[in-house]
């Protein structure tokens, strides 16, 4: 299972805060300020090209930014900040009353950069104390088609924070649907308990890679036999898979209370834990692909749902969980790569009509067994497509 | 490893010093071109397959010899009944590889009878750079044979890591064969070869082949390998030339913790390592970069100019540039001398899965003189390591290299079974 996800994401949780405030320069000690040398001349604005990020000169004195209005262009830029006043100074560019960059504690006679990636709009500049008079920052769109599309990462805060109430809601979900399930497994109910599996792993599935950000709990309610050395026979073999075995092959409930009541836990635990997760932009952007390698990897052979054969539920909740990040990022793709956009939206419309021709009435779908051949190579070409496109997106959207 | 392009001069992949020396001499515009260097550069094929590694030695070929293009690991269990049948199984084995790599021609026999050599190399055996290493498995020290108490200290049957989804039919085995050699015909001819000789004696367990790129090799010491991941894979590999440093990290020396016969001998670990490369190919550069923590293209470490660039872990106390769960520096943090081991590994490819995803990936192989602090070690650190979302161990085993064979009279495993020590 991917245990490393829950390290590494830890791990790189620092540098992505600093992305999200967007500025990778502020990540640098303030208290190092570079000294870069600019020419008493640059009293005027200049921007100048250099390595693709355009350089804007800004001197500051005490009555603020020398300049009322500065216009730049849309695109990396970076801002040389000299500090020609009597204080230490404080440099910020504001939409609004957001933080979209900031240099803190720049003292007097030094000069430091900012690198910032700026998206067309209309700013406040802070040059001095947050008293001092502030000066405008006018982005115009980019001219050039080199020039990067990616929104700033700060565009991404909304999008994250109702997919954070999506994850929420589906968990809430996951834990209602597995006490059902689970209680008909205590109570011996085979039948029922058949019909409660997969449907209870559908809000599992549709936030797996947030919930394997938990490699604990992935590893106790999602593993397969595979996972372990004794496999089927392994005592760790535990959660909704060794339920599955139960109910599926061995058909019957005899011994798997514990494994039941376990699993009931971690789902109440997995609960808490997405409460008070922090997604960042690379868990949620990278998430929409993460679900598509998930069918590509073990749905598309029927690995995944072995005994029971609902590997279509789990695929289709995959395609849902994809599909919904990509509705909540819809804007800003559009904004960035429109053709890339077409392109997912077909796909997912591809996948879902293969999709759609083994739904049951109930809402359900026939065992995997039963899709033909064709079909299963059908679904296999445009997931690998849909999983080919979403790869773009992390790129697309500019989220390290 | 046929090359189309080019069948009348694939000639040179392994020139000598000399010869290219000679032919650098030519085409810098020395003179005329001679038919000395002529011959040279349009030599004939033989000149590889000749190529020959000595069998006797205090240690086994296959090991610290550079390795070549082709690489075929086959695990057997061992069937033999007794002692006495063990003792006919190597001392035959010992007869067979020293044939294999020696060259020769072999048995004529009554052509109403099965030849005795398959014919794939021809009617005559080259040598083609064979060695045949053979290690043998935690399994054999048990009641079978009586050996129970000559196992190495550290021999153990390989268990599973957290992300390891080890297939039973891929891995461990009584018995380890690592053949190398120039080309994958000239291993599968000296694997039928020993299948053929002992049908009652072993059988096959499982086998993996492996490969690396010709030209890559012809390089070495200028260039480094590929992986199946795209980059540069035994950049800090060590130095198999530094006898001080083999006897310190790969080779068992006497009067140690371990049993007498052990001396020379070292252990040796092969992990089959799947790399599930449709997702790593659309990964982005910059993630697969952080991962590794090495550059793709250049092959240097994260924030460094060159390929072998020796990574300053203190100054970067916070992973800035390469980060603290990065596979290189995990794999080796430069500390100390613990978790060294000397890697021989080969990529592999063999088909696909059910999901019909790409089956291919890293046939790691790697010999050390202690299991404990070499591999397990090293492997224990890189337990959750961000690289697992993209590789799948999936077999291999522990096994122990026996000592080399010194001289004519001697055989493989003889220290183990008739406790002659060394």
């Amino acid at each position: 299972m991917q245990a490393w996800i829950s390290n590494f994401r830890r791990v790189h949780f620092y540098a992505t805060l600093c992305l999200i405030s967007l500025t990778v320069g502020a990540c640098n000690s303030n208290n190092s300020p570079e000294s870069v040398n600019v020419s008493p001349e640059a009293k005027e604005v200049k921007a100048e090209q250099q390595d693709s990020a355009k350089k804007i000169a800004i001197t500051v004195t005490d009555k603020g930014c020398e300049a009322g209005q500065i216009t730049a262009d849309a695109g990396k830029t970076i801002f040389v900040i000299s500090n020609k006043s009597s204080n230490p100074l404080e440099f910020e560019i504001l939409s609004g009353v957001k933080v979209i960059g900031e240099r803190e504690n720049i003292a007097p006679g030094f000069v430091q950069q900012m690198k910032s990636n700026l998206t067309e709009g209309e700013y406040d500049l802070v040059c001095g104390k947050l008293s001092t008079p502030k000066s405008k920052l006018i982005v115009k769109a980019a001219s050039g088609t080199d020039q990067a599309k990616a929104p700033d990462s700060s565009q991404l805060a909304a999008p994250i924070a109702e997919y954070k109430v999506y994850v929420i809601q589906e968990t809430d979900q996951l834990v209602k649907n597995t006490k059902t399930f689970t209680d008909a497994v205590i109570a011996g109910d085979l039948s029922k308990a058949q019909k409660l599996y997969a449907p209870a792993r559908v809000h599992w599935e549709r936030t797996e890679p947030v919930a394997e950000l938990f490699s604990d709990l992935d590893n106790r309610m999602d593993a397969r036999a595979d996972d372990f050395e004794k496999k089927e026979a392994d005592p760790k073999f535990t959660g909704f898979h060794r339920l599955e075995k139960a109910l599926f092959q061995d058909k019957t409930t005899k011994g798997t209370k514990p494994i039941a009541e376990k699993l009931m836990k971690d789902s109440l635990e997995l609960q808490k834990r997405v409460a008070s997760l922090t997604i960042e932009p690379k868990n949620m952007v990278g998430g929409a692909a993460d679900l598509i390698e998930e069918v590509a990897k073990t749905k598309i052979s029927g690995e995944e749902d072995r005994y029971s054969h609902t590997d279509l539920w789990d695929f289709n909740s995959n395609v849902e969980g994809s599909q919904k990040i990509v509705e909540l990022l819809r804007p800003l793709i559009q904004k960035a790569n429109p053709d890339l956009l077409k392109r997912i939206d077909d796909n997912f419309a591809t996948v879902n009509q293969g999709l759609t021709k083994y739904k049951t009435t109930d809402g359900g779908f026939v065992a995997y067994e039963k899709v033909s051949e064709t079909d299963k190579k059908g679904l296999k070409t445009s997931v690998t497509t849909l999983a080919e496109d979403l790869s773009q997106l992390r790129g697309t959207l500019g989220v390290d | 490893m046929s090359n189309p392009e080019q069948p009348m001069f694939r000639v040179t992949p392994r020139m000598t010093r000399r010869d290219l020396l000679i032919g650098m001499a030519a085409a810098g515009g020395v003179a005329a071109l001679t038919s000395l260097s002529y011959r040279t550069f349009f030599s004939t094929p033989e000149e590889t397959t000749e190529e020959k590694v000595p069998f006797f030695g205090v240690y086994q070929a296959g090991i610290i010899n550079p390795t070549p293009a082709s690489a075929l690991i086959a695990a057997f269990d061992i069937t033999a009944k007794n002692k006495a049948d063990l003792m006919r199984l190597f001392k035959t084995l010992t007869e067979r590889i020293q044939f294999l790599m020696a060259g020769g021609t072999p048995r004529q026999i009554d052509p109403k009878f099965p030849p005795s050599d398959s014919g794939v190399l021809g009617m005559k055996v080259f040598p083609d750079n064979l060695t045949v290493t053979v290690g043998i498995g935690a399994s054999l020290f048990d009641n079978r044979f009586g050996l129970e108490h000559l196992k190495p200290k550290h021999l153990i049957t390989m268990t599973s890591f957290p992300n390891d989804q080890l297939d039973p039919n891929l891995c461990h085995g009584d018995l380890l064969l690592q053949f190398c050699s120039n080309t994958a015909e000239t291993n599968i001819h000296a694997l039928r070869d020993v299948i053929k000789n002992f049908p009652d004696l072993i059988t096959l367990r499982w086998k993996m082949d492996g490969f690396l790129p010709p030209h890559t090799l012809k390089k070495l010491g200028k260039d480094t390998v590929r992986n199946l991941l795209g980059f540069k894979d035994g950049t800090a590999n060590l130095d198999a030339t530094d006898s001080k440093l083999m006897d310190k990290i790969v080779w068992v020396q006497p009067n140690g913790e371990e049993p007498a016969w052990t001396t020379g001998g070292t252990y040796q670990v092969v992990r089959v390592i799947r790399n599930l490369v449709e997702h790593w190919d659309r990964t982005p550069l910059q993630e697969q970069q952080t991962i590794i923590g090495r550059r793709k293209d250049s092959g240097a470490p994260l924030g460094m100019q060159q390929e072998h660039d020796i990574p300053n872990y203190q100054q970067d106390p916070k992973g800035k540039h390469i980060p603290l769960n990065a596979h290189i520096r995990l794999a080796n943090p430069r500390k100390s001398d613990s978790g060294l081991i000397l890697r021989r590994g080969f990529n592999y490819s063999r088909g696909y899965d059910k999901a019909g995803q790409l089956d291919m990936g890293l046939l790691f192989v790697c010999f050390q003189a202690n299991l404990e602090r070499g591999f397990i070690t090293i492997q224990k650190r890189l337990n959750g390591e961000p690289l697992e979302e993209y590789i799948k161990p999936v077999g291999g085993g522990y096994f122990f290299v026996l000592p080399g064979v010194k001289a004519e009279e001697g055989y493989l495993g003889q220290s183990l079974l008739e406790g002659t020590g060394v």
